[in-house]
């Protein structure tokens, strides 16, 4: 005799959305990095921004720090984000 | 809260998914993630329909949305998890205010679960429900006490691990977490106690059942069976809450205390109430940032010595809660996971967001 159960999951793998347009370069571009604050992250992004700017040719990076590194950047920074070419989701610890 | 006549299976809408046998079942819940390591009641089309029945929610019904992914949590799947923790159907409403309480935005579901701090979701239930479903809130009672509140416990976690993919490794990034994160459920002992319930203080209405979630690290025991003053004995409390400060995190945010009936009847005695408790460890429960120096932290210290840290940001943010057994000078103190990231939320049962 068989047995017969509901899925006990959510139902789907991932959540619909639309990635962003992919940029063909960053030279001269305008790229934010919002990090989550942390302390650790500090010297890791300082390198990325070296990077980005020496390396890749990237005319601004923006740096924004979250309020709260355990809740989603809120409307404020999504706002100045938008004006934005490419962003880093800064997440470290 | 249970209906007549026959239960109706035709609202439900989960994927149907059929095993051989029950090891085989077991197994293939257990490889993909979907259980806790421990086995699981399996979630038949008629135990989650009788669930629902009992709480007389429809399968459809939203109990929620998790405020950063935006993912709609319905009764259905809480039923389904449910009903796989063990939980009767006279148990699901304390489950699905529970949840409810857990996707208020100021319990931070989303970063209190992803944390790398580790925190469980300390439930803490009030009100006739409590007798109804059997909760016991004398021996044991920060352990596994009852079966009532060992399922409903272990419930939040797998509704966790199952709706929002909080497993190890998955949106659970803690570094340790600890083992009230199987389950951390509490029944307040309000019979045996002329202290106003934790709900009622904090719904205004004492006879309502009501659950109240926090994030919660692990309980810190402590033991003073050698005095009657109710200062003193507060004190010990206030010096776990000082090393918690000290060794974990200093950050003000809901405590819990857990006071049994031997220490109770020293406040009783004294004329002690709850907000008296809440008020002296208000005062009370504060650090020197120099103090880390002494417990391997003085390159945190950063010049911010004699600053001064309250425990609490207010009186009221101490949960204070009458619980356990008959015998013994013991108590707990349940600290929270961040500070003020994440706060208590408490929720009658029977509550809903779109009814």
């Amino acid at each position: 005799m068989t047995i017969e159960v509901l899925d006990p999951t959510f139902g789907e793998t991932s959540e619909r959305f639309e990635p962003a347009e992919r940029i063909r370069s960053l030279t001269g571009r305008t790229v934010g990095i919002i990090s989550n604050g942390k302390r650790g992250t500090l010297g890791f992004f300082d390198v990325l921004e070296s990077e980005l700017i020496e390396s890749h040719g990237v005319g601004e990076v923006v740096r924004v720090v979250k309020p709260n590194y355990s809740a989603p950047a809120g409307a404020e920074i999504m706002d100045v984000a938008r004006t934005w070419h490419a962003l880093v989701a800064g997440i470290g610890d | 809260m249970s209906s007549s006549g026959p239960i109706e299976m035709g609202g439900l809408a989960a994927r149907r998914i059929e095993f051989d046998d029950h090891a085989a079942l077991q197994e293939q819940f257990h490889s993909s993630m979907w259980s806790d390591g421990l086995p699981v009641v399996p979630p038949t089309p008629t135990a989650v329909a009788t669930s629902l029945d009992w709480a007389l929610l429809d399968a459809e019904h939203l109990i929620g949305v998790e405020p950063v992914r935006g993912r709609a949590v319905t009764a259905e799947k809480v039923a389904i998890n449910s009903v796989m923790a063990g939980c009767l159907p006279m148990h699901f409403p304390v489950v699905v205010t529970a949840v409810t309480a857990m996707l208020a935005e100021p319990f931070l579901l989303h970063g209190a679960t992803a944390s790398t701090g580790g925190c469980g979701v300390l439930v803490i239930v009030n009100g006739p429900i409590r007798n109804e479903v059997g909760m016991n809130a004398t021996f044991n009672a920060v352990g596994p006490s009852d079966r009532a509140s060992t399922c409903i416990g272990r419930a939040v976690r797998l509704v966790l691990g199952n709706l929002l993919e909080i497993r190890p490794g998955e949106a659970d990034r803690s570094t340790l977490g600890h083992p009230g994160k199987i389950s951390f459920c509490i029944a307040e002992d309000e019979e045996n106690t002329p202290w106003e319930s934790l709900a009622s203080e904090r719904l205004g209405d004492p006879h309502a059942s009501a659950v109240t979630v926090m994030s919660a690290m692990g309980p810190r025991q402590i033991m003073n069976e050698w005095t009657t003053d109710p200062a003193e004995i507060l004190d010990t409390y206030v010096a776990e809450m000082q090393a918690n400060m000290r060794n974990f995190s200093i950050w003000a945010g809901n405590y819990a205390i857990v006071v049994p009936p031997q220490l109770r009847a020293h406040f009783d005695a004294a004329g002690w109430s709850k907000a008296d408790v809440r008020n002296y460890v208000f005062e009370a429960a504060r650090v020197r940032r120099s103090e880390w120096a002494d417990v391997g932290k003085a390159n945190a210290v950063a010049g911010k010595g004699d600053r001064e840290y309250a425990a609490l940001t207010e009186p009221d943010d101490l949960l204070v809660i009458a619980a356990g057994g008959p015998a013994g000078g013991f108590g707990a103190v349940i600290p929270p996971w961040l500070g003020t990231k994440s706060r208590a939320v408490t929720v009658p049962v029977g509550a809903c967001i779109d009814c």
